[in-house]
């Protein structure tokens, strides 16, 4: 799980052109969108497109995206029980 | 329709967004791909856009922004711009994702910025400005289309325009001016483009921005008197007839004209026509050049227009842009572009 977490960190960062942080910069469990790094409605698409083209994964109802973009960790669970 | 030039933004391959200055340390290249010097775009955006935005989009948003904080405005009454390529780089990044993962699922931001009015709408959030709001794009003659767009508007009672163009030299662009052999085949120092040593041009890219009004300000460069477009003249005097002719229509004569801003680019056939001009017709005027800061682009007579805007209000000609001197003060200004077959005439004159 850790190995899954920090290798996201480096995905979330490139895919979304996040250049001012590194991976130590964003905890396991700090929220991504609003109060945490601030991300909005674009780059939830983004965390959608890097679901599907690195890990195969759909998200089946984007209503779930609130919960599973909640922070890194929850990607990763998410990632971790959807994989084939 | 004769407009006031009230507030100027550039961001080119020279330092050219920074008002207060004027050409005053030229930037030379040894190379035949001119490309922008960047501003502090943090002073423009805030960290979440920056991330986001491509090259063009930065320094084009960044250059309309200038322009509209120079005229001491906070929404212009409507944005026209012109440019002939949009934002190839990221419509390449687009296209080449779309294709890597097999049509199904790309990213939004690259699609968001594939646009060719990308720019003019990025602009239009910042500002708030829900107006008029075109982007046209017509090769050599898109800025001088968002030109008349802006005198038409003006002609329905708007005002503050605010008029720009912007292309930029993506890969892809660059690489297709090496196959036809546009460019210059080696690396040389852009101040000496117009040279008898070598044959074709430097490639190049910019933005530059204008707020044109109805009123003088305190701000006020200059006046933008008219322009006018003609498509692949055959020769020296069929474009000779049709500078006199633009002249006569806007009530001035050659002997009026103080200087002349060429577009003469280093390509020695298509500049055969301005060179002829420039020593039979423009006899007595003072000559300047600009390809050689900005290089070579469809919309480099947007630069053109920034360099006569400065000279107006500075009433003075920077060394680096003289090609002919014959001393005259820069008070009417008749700037001759031409991008392949689309040539351009327009008419500045100083307040």
């Amino acid at each position: 799980m850790s190995e899954l977490i920090a290798t996201l960190k480096v995905q979330i960062i490139e895919q979304l052109n996040l250049q001012h942080l590194k991976p130590e910069d964003i905890g396991d469990d700090q929220p991504l969108f609003v109060e945490g790094l601030g991300l909005d409605s674009i780059d939830a698409l983004e965390l959608i497109v890097l679901l599907q083209q690195r890990y195969g994964i759909k998200l089946a109802n984007p209503q779930d995206g609130p919960t599973v973009f909640k922070t890194v960790r929850t990607i990763a669970d998410y990632i971790t029980a959807h994989k084939k | 329709m004769a407009l006031f030039i009230n507030g100027i933004g550039c961001i080119s391959p020279q330092r050219t967004f920074d008002n207060s200055e004027f050409l005053a340390e030229v930037k030379e290249y040894s190379t035949n791909r001119l490309t922008c010097v960047d501003a502090d775009y943090t002073k423009f955006f805030d960290a979440g856009s920056i991330r986001r935005m491509g090259r063009l989009m930065k320094y084009g948003t960044a250059a309309g922004m200038i322009a509209i904080r120079d005229a001491g405005i906070e929404v212009p009454g409507a944005i026209s711009t012109g440019t002939a390529l949009g934002l190839p780089e990221v419509s390449q990044r687009f296209l080449k994702s779309l294709i890597e993962v097999d049509e199904t699922i790309v990213s939004p931001t690259t699609f968001i910025q594939s646009t060719h009015n990308t720019v003019s709408s990025n602009i239009a959030l910042l500002c708030k400005c829900f107006s008029h709001n075109n982007t046209f794009s017509h090769k050599g003659f898109s800025f001088e289309s968002a030109l008349t767009d802006a005198q038409l508007l003006v002609l329905e009672n708007m005002d503050n325009i605010l008029v720009g163009a912007y292309d930029e030299v993506s890969d892809y662009k660059y690489a297709a001016m090496k196959k036809t052999k546009e460019l210059r085949s080696e690396p040389s120092s852009n101040l000496d483009v117009y040279g008898e040593k070598g044959n074709g041009v430097i490639a190049g890219e910019g933005a530059a921005f204008f707020v044109l009004a109805k009123e003088k300000t305190e701000n006020t460069y200059g006046m933008f008197v008219s322009n006018k477009a003609f498509y692949k003249p055959e020769s020296t005097e069929e474009m000779r007839n049709h500078i006199l002719s633009f002249l006569k229509t806007n009530n001035s004569s050659l002997e009026d004209i103080d200087v002349v801003i060429s577009g003469i680019s280093g390509a020695k056939e298509t500049d055969a026509i301005r060179i002829d001009l420039n020593k039979n017709l423009f006899a007595t005027q003072t000559i300047v050049a600009y390809k050689h800061l900005c290089g070579e682009y469809m919309t480099s007579s947007a630069f053109a227009f920034w360099l006569a805007s400065k000279m107006m209000k500075a009433q003075q000609i920077p060394d680096a842009v003289i090609l002919e001197n014959k001393n005259r003060s820069p008070k009417n200004i008749l700037l001759y572009n031409s991008h392949k077959h689309n040539h351009s005439l327009m008419l500045f004159k100083a307040c």
